[in-house]
C-alpha cells in the first residue's frame, strides 16, 4: 500500500476536483502546500477546498506585487495543512472574481487588498475604503512597489472625519432608533477606535466598529528594512503580544532561509512565549473586572501580573517588550539560577490562580455581568472563522500549538482549553485555565531544557522564496508571510493579527445585549487594534447608506433634533 | 507668597490633582499597559493625586502615547481643544516623541508635538512605570515653578 503524507492527500483531492487548472503544486515542508491556479479559477479552486474540508477557515488574502503582475494568495487552514491557492492577475487590469459569496469570512481580506494593491474584486458587495483615511488620494495604492509617498501630500489638514450609519431600519417597537457613537477616546475604550451603536432603548440592535486609528503601515516599513531590522520592527506591531510576533516572523524567515535553530533556543522561545501569554491573560482578566465595576479584581491581579513582568525582565532584560527571539535563535541564555527563581515565582501565580478561579466562578458580580452575555454559538463560530479563546470559548478547537506545533510544543504536556457556553464568561475562564497550562509549559521547560548553544549565526542575505508562519498568540492564531529575493531585504511581509478575525464576531455577540453590557462583551473579546489597525473594518451591510460630517452632527446636535 | 491670580492659583491646585487623560494616537499598546500599571498597587500614581478620568473635561494633563497617525491627528487635536485651561501634556514613549521607529511611515506624522505642545517628553520603547513617574515629577517641578 502507498504511504500518503497529508499535504499529499490535499493535493490529490484539489487535483480529483479542479485538476485541469492547477499550473503547479509544490510542498516545501510539513504542513504547507503551495497550489498555484490559472487566473480564472480562483472561485472554482476555493469552492472545491471548502467543499473537501468543511471546517476549513480563511488565513488571509495577501497581495504581492510581482512587476507586470499583481500575484494573489489565498492562504486557508484545512485541519491539515496550511494550503496557498494563488493566481496573478495584470497590473494594467488588476481584476479578480470575488470569493466573499462562498466564504463570507474573506470579505475584509478582499477589501484590504483593493486598498492597499488596487485589486479590484468583481461583484464584492462593499468594496470600499478599508484601512486607508476617507482622503486619500484615489489610484494611490502603498503595497505597489513603484508607489511614491511624495504622491499623498499632506493629508493632515483635509481629513475629513465621517460616520456612516447603515441600515434602513430607522424605528422598532413605535419609537426610533438611536445611533451612538463611542470612540475614539472613551473611559471603556484603551484604544483609539470608534464604534457606532444602534439602540432601540438600551438594546443594542447593531452595531459598525470604525477602525484604522492605529494603522502605521508596518507592512510597507518592513520592505525597506533588512530582516534582522524587521525583527525588532514586527515586535512593534503590538506590545502585548510582541513575543508572538517576533516568534512568528523568525520562524517565516528561519523556513526562507533554511536555518536550523538550535532545540535550546526552541525551548527558550516557548519559555519567553508562555510568559507573554500569562502576562497578557492576566492583563484582559484584570481589565475584564475594571470593565464590570469590579476594580478590586483589577488591582490584584495587575499586582500578581508584576511577577511575570518581573521574570520577563530578568530573563530578557526588559518588561513589556521582550525583543527575545531573534533569527536563528534567541538573544539570551538561561541560568540555572534563573529557571528556579522562575519556578518559584510561577508557583505564586498558580497558587493565586486558584483563588481567582474561586472568584470566576462564584462571585455574583461576575456571573450576573457575563454569564449569557454576548453569546456567540458553536455553529456561528465556525462560519465566522473566529480564533483564539474566542473560538474556544465557544467549543471550537482551534489552537495552533496543538494542531500546528512550532517551538517546543510538539512535546510539550498540555491540553487545548474548550468550554461549551459560548458567553463572556466562558471566553474568560478558557484564559484563566490556559495561564494554568502556560505555567505547567513553562515548568515543564524548565526542567527538561537541552543543552548547547542557544542561537546560530545566519547570514543577513535571504535566499529567493517564501515561508509561512503561523502562532498561537494570546488572542489566537497569528499568520506571517514572508517572501525574498536573494537579497537582506524582504520583499513582502503580510501579518494577519487574530482580532481581525475576531471582530468580526463582535457584531453576533452584541445583538440585544444591554447598552452597559458593551464594554464587558467587548473586553472578552481581548481586542487588540493596534495589531488590527493595519487594516479596518467596516461591517457589510445591506441597504442604504448615508455620511455625516463632524459637522453636520454638530448642527444637528445645536439645533436638538 | 504666592501672587494670587486666577491662573496662578489654579495651577498651584493642580499641583496636589494632576488629573490625567490618557489618549493612544496609533501607539502599539506597550506604552499603554505601562501607563494602566501606574495605577495599579506597586507604582500606586494616586499618592500624587493623580486620577485617570474619562473625558477630557474633567482633566489637567493630557498623557498622550503613539506617533500620531493622520486618523487619530485631528482627534488628537480636539481632545486638546476640550480640555479646559491650564492644561499640560506628557508624551509617553519614544514614539509620542519623536515617531521612531515608524518614522518614516506613510500613515505617520510622527510625535505628538507636530499636532499639539507637549510638556515633558519621556523616552523609552516602552518607558517603565517609574520613568513615567519621574515624569510626572518633572511636570510637576514645571507647574510649580511657572506658579512661583
Amino acid at each position: 500500500m502507498k504511504v500518503t503524507t497529508p499535504e499529499e492527500e490535499v493535493i490529490a483531492t484539489m487535483k480529483a476536483a479542479v485538476g485541469d487548472y492547477i499550473l503547479e503544486s509544490k510542498i516545501p515542508r510539513p504542513r504547507r502546500v503551495y497550489i498555484r491556479i490559472k487566473s480564472n479559477a480562483n472561485k472554482r479552486a476555493v469552492s472545491a477546498l471548502l467543499k473537501a474540508f468543511p471546517h476549513a477557515i480563511i488565513s488571509t488574502i495577501t497581495g504581492v506585487d510581482i512587476g507586470e503582475d499583481i500575484e494573489i494568495n489565498y492562504h486557508f487552514w484545512c485541519g491539515k495543512a496550511e494550503v496557498t491557492i494563488r493566481t496573478e492577475v495584470p497590473k494594467s487590469n488588476p481584476e479578480i472574481e470575488t470569493i466573499t459569496d462562498i466564504l463570507p469570512g474573506a470579505a475584509l481580506y478582499e477589501r484590504e487588498v483593493h486598498d492597499l494593491l488596487g485589486v479590484k474584486f468583481t461583484n464584492h458587495p462593499n468594496l470600499t475604503r478599508l484601512i486607508l483615511p476617507e482622503s486619500w488620494p484615489k489610484e494611490s495604492y502603498p503595497l505597489r512597489k513603484d508607489w511614491n509617498p511624495k504622491h499623498v501630500g499632506d493629508l493632515n489638514g483635509s481629513l475629513e472625519e465621517t460616520l456612516i450609519v447603515g441600515g434602513i431600519e430607522t424605528e422598532r417597537n413605535g419609537g426610533p432608533l438611536v445611533n451612538v457613537v463611542v470612540g475614539p477616546q472613551h473611559p471603556a475604550l484603551h484604544e483609539p477606535e470608534r464604534f457606532l451603536f444602534k439602540l432601540d432603548g438600551e438594546i443594542v440592535v447593531d452595531v459598525e466598529p470604525r477602525l484604522g486609528y492605529a494603522h502605521r503601515g508596518i507592512e510597507k516599513a518592513a520592505e525597506q528594512l533588512m530582516f534582522f531590522q524587521d525583527v525588532h520592527l514586527v515586535e512593534r506591531v503590538c506590545g502585548i503580544c510582541n513575543v508572538a510576533h517576533t516568534t512568528c516572523f523568525c520562524q517565516a524567515a528561519e523556513a526562507l532561509g533554511h536555518i536550523e535553530v538550535p532545540p535550546r533556543a526552541l525551548y527558550l522561545r516557548t519559555i519567553v512565549h508562555e510568559l507573554n501569554r500569562i502576562h497578557s491573560h492576566l492583563l484582559l482578566l484584570g481589565i475584564a473586572g475594571l470593565e464590570i465595576g469590579f476594580e478590586s479584581l483589577f488591582q490584584y491581579i495587575w499586582r500578581d501580573r508584576e511577577i511575570v513582568l518581573d521574570l520577563t525582565e530578568k530573563l530578557t532584560g526588559n518588561r513589556v517588550m521582550a525583543e527575545y527571539s531573534t533569527i536563528g535563535g534567541v538573544r539570551k541564555d538561561l541560568t540555572p539560577a534563573l529557571g528556579n527563581e522562575i519556578k518559584r515565582g510561577l508557583l505564586k501565580v498558580k497558587d493565586r490562580l486558584n483563588f481567582y478561579r474561586e472568584v470566576f466562578q462564584s462571585d455574583p458580580t461576575i456571573e450576573l455581568r457575563t454569564k449569557d452575555v454576548g453569546i456567540l454559538s458553536k455553529e456561528k463560530a465556525l462560519k465566522l472563522c473566529v480564533v483564539g479563546p474566542v473560538a474556544r470559548g465557544s467549543g471550537v478547537k482551534s489552537d495552533v500549538r496543538k494542531h500546528d506545533p512550532y517551538a517546543a510544543y510538539e512535546d510539550a504536556p498540555f491540553q487545548e482549553i474548550l468550554y461549551k457556553d459560548g458567553d463572556s464568561w466562558a471566553r474568560l475562564m478558557v484564559r484563566l485555565d490556559e495561564v494554568n497550562e502556560s505555567i505547567d509549559i513553562i515548568l515543564w521547560a524548565i526542567d527538561n531544557i537541552p543543552g548547547g548553544p542557544y542561537r546560530t549565526r545566519v547570514p543577513r542575505r535571504m535566499p529567493e522564496g517564501e515561508a509561512l508562519s503561523r502562532v498561537e498568540a494570546p488572542r489566537g492564531e497569528l499568520v506571517h508571510y514572508v517572501r525574498g529575493n536573494g537579497t537582506a531585504y524582504p520583499e513582502r511581509v503580510k501579518i494577519r493579527s487574530p482580532t481581525l478575525a475576531n471582530i468580526i464576531s463582535f457584531r453576533e455577540m452584541i445583538r440585544g445585549c444591554y447598552v452597559a453590557d458593551i464594554p464587558a462583551v467587548l473586553v472578552s473579546l481581548d481586542p487588540c487594534f493596534s495589531c488590527t489597525d493595519r487594516m479596518v473594518f467596516v461591517d457589510e451591510k445591506s441597504g442604504r447608506r448615508w455620511v455625516w460630517s463632524m459637522k453636520d452632527l454638530r448642527d444637528r446636535r445645536r439645533i436638538g433634533k | 507668597m504666592l501672587e494670587v491670580s486666577p491662573i496662578n492659583l489654579s495651577r498651584w491646585a493642580r499641583l496636589k490633582s494632576p488629573w490625567i487623560l490618557h489618549f493612544n494616537s496609533g501607539a502599539c499598546n506597550a506604552c499603554d499597559i505601562e501607563v494602566v500599571s501606574l495605577l495599579t498597587p506597586r507604582y500606586d500614581v494616586e499618592r500624587f493625586g493623580v486620577l485617570l478620568k474619562g473625558t477630557p473635561r474633567h482633566a489637567d494633563v493630557l498623557v498622550a502615547t503613539g506617533p500620531v497617525t493622520r486618523q487619530a491627528a485631528l482627534r488628537l487635536k480636539r481632545i486638546y481643544e476640550l480640555m479646559p485651561e491650564p492644561k499640560f501634556v506628557i508624551a509617553v514613549g519614544t514614539c509620542a516623541s519623536s515617531g521612531a521607529p515608524f518614522k518614516k511611515c506613510y500613515n505617520v506624522l510622527g510625535g505628538i508635538d507636530k499636532v499639539i505642545p507637549v510638556d515633558v517628553y519621556v523616552p523609552g520603547c516602552p518607558p517603565k512605570p517609574e520613568a513615567i513617574l519621574y515624569g510626572f515629577t518633572k511636570l510637576l517641578d514645571k507647574i510649580k515653578e511657572e506658579t512661583e
